[in-house]
């Protein structure tokens, strides 16, 4: 169907420390915190003193079963930010990345439209691939834009989904737009009005 | 590039900017303007000159804006293979040459927060190009000039008429030098370093950059560098069927390009990739001296890059 084969849609891969990197910004959401502690623990086992020029920024999740504040709020790191929704950390990680220098590395770790949003904030910045390393975990509901009225629907889980501006039935594409952190949503049953394809959870 | 896609320009003007540097403008020979370039373009100059044929690289050095004659600055090279020579001691205004489209291997990056360049010596000549596009954006720069003395500092009055604070000069002769050190370790999240200048510059600046976690997209470097002389050696053009003797202070590209075959390049300066060739046979040992093939292609023996690399063989064969 429509949405397969894209090659916009964002490749994430396991988090790793990069010890050439002489700062290290940490940004998580949720279970995000898992591999945020892994690359710590393996940035100060090579590099003893890097906790030192380590910040944490990081969104805990009310509604997780466990809840890792505690461990990120005791990671002895330089700062350690706690935020209660996406948009209070990105407020941080714009003034963060602002007053950074050349040669921070910014690794993220969360779900699907979290990576998106903190990836958005990073390519204003002019952080390349090589500055980054990004994991995804947690939920992969989507982002979705509306190509017809362009509003953004949260959180969307099915393969079809009812757009929040205009209330069309949208399918989700994988083409993913970097600049708008959400992917594209198109009217499914523009030609034969009513007539659905199965809807489907498919991104959970 | 081949032959076929040269310009023949006319020198317009010649001017001695130092004791070392001469600055030509080359307008072209039919009616209309020169092709478009931007800031860090180079051209390739093709010199008759004597039994040789040179082609050498120069940065474009006018405005991108300015497009009825190219303009170069070229340092005489106290050892010459002969180009800079040629166009120090041959060209007089009047004087016809052939020169292959601009090419731009040293390009702004378009999305920097902040552009950091740093030039040694004639290596100033392909940021006066990109100042042009830099004086039409809002993107913050500086400039940072290393070199030999005052008097040898090309354009340096025009540069800080023109910049301002935006320029630093440092003289070899008061005992400055730029510390790479300090000046990599403030800059903000976004910066690109652009470097242009001679192999010690360049090197100086590339390393204390990758110390300061400076990831690699964010360095940019073009390095001056005739291609190394060596000793004679020969070749055989596999698919030619032809003999080719490399001269000690000649190129293998050059040799090649002598005995009539043509081999497509860009740079001439062992970084572009486009001449790589394929390596069939070889009874020695291929001196690498390009920044392409990586340390693996190189230790494989199966590929060379003619414009900078020779061999110390009694004889290579080539896929050619």
């Amino acid at each position: 169907m429509l949405i397969t084969g894209i090659r916009s849609k964002p490749v994430y891969a396991p988090l790793q420390p990069d010890l050439g990197g002489r700062y290290h910004l940490m940004v998580g959401h949720g279970v995000g915190a898992g591999p945020l502690m892994r690359v710590l623990a393996d940035l100060q086992a090579a590099a003893p003193l890097s906790r030192a020029h380590t910040r944490i920024l990081y969104v805990t999740d009310a509604t997780a079963a466990a809840s890792f504040g505690e461990e990120m709020r005791s990671a002895a790191v330089a700062d350690a930010r706690l935020v209660d929704d996406n948009e209070a950390l990105l407020g941080h990680l714009h003034a963060a990345l602002n007053d950074s220098l050349m040669g921070t590395r910014l690794y993220v770790a969360g779900p699907e439209s979290f990576m998106g949003l903190v990836m958005r904030t990073a390519l204003q910045f002019n952080l390349n691939k090589d500055e980054i390393r990004a994991e995804e975990c947690g939920t992969l509901a989507r982002r979705v834009y509306c190509i017809h009225c362009r509003a953004v629907t949260e959180n969307v889980k099915t393969n079809i989904a009812r757009c929040s501006g205009c209330r069309r039935s949208i399918v989700v594409r994988d083409h993913y737009s970097r600049r708008l952190a959400a992917y594209m949503g198109v009217m499914v049953d523009a030609e034969a009005p009513g007539e659905l394809a199965p809807i489907k959870e498919v991104f959970l | 590039m081949s032959q076929a896609d040269t310009i023949a320009v006319r020198v317009v003007a010649v001017q001695a900017v130092t004791p070392h540097i001469k600055h030509f403008k080359l307008a072209p020979e039919t009616a209309g303007s020169l092709p478009a370039f931007s800031g860090g373009s180079h051209i390739i100059v093709v010199m008759q000159g004597g039994n040789r044929v040179h082609r050498n690289p120069y940065s474009l050095m006018g405005s991108p804006a300015q497009l009825e004659h190219y303009e170069i600055s070229v340092r005489r090279m106290e050892e010459s293979r002969g180009g800079s020579h040629f166009m120090h001691d041959e060209l007089k205004e009047g004087s016809v040459l052939d020169i292959a489209h601009p090419v731009n291997l040293f390009p702004l990056d378009k999305i920097a927060r902040k552009h950091l360049l740093v030039a040694g010596g004639i290596g100033i000549t392909p940021f006066i190009a990109q100042l042009a596009d830099l004086h039409s954006g809002n993107v913050p720069y500086e400039l940072h000039y290393a070199a030999r003395s005052p008097e040898h500092a090309a354009y340096r009055e025009a540069l800080e008429r023109a910049e301002g604070d935006r320029v630093r000069m440092y003289y070899r002769s008061d005992g400055e030098r730029i510390d790479f050190t300090q000046l990599l370790s403030r800059q903000p999240l976004g910066t690109h370093l652009y470097v242009c200048g001679a192999a010690a510059i360049v090197t100086n600046a590339v390393e204390a950059a990758r110390a300061c976690g400076w990831p690699a997209s964010h360095i940019h470097w073009e390095k001056f560098s005739a291609p190394p002389v060596g000793d004679a050696f020969d070749v055989y053009l596999a698919k030619s069927r032809l003999r080719v003797h490399v001269l000690p202070d000649q190129s293998l590209l050059e040799a090649i390009e002598a005995a009539g075959v043509e081999v497509p390049y860009l740079c001439r300066g062992g970084v572009c990739g486009f001449c790589r060739t394929g390596v069939v046979e070889v009874d020695g040992e291929l001196v690498h001296n390009d920044h392409f093939l990586s340390d693996e292609e190189k230790a494989s023996g199966n590929a060379i890059m003619p414009c900078v690399s020779r061999a110390r063989c009694k004889n290579l064969v080539l896929d050619l």
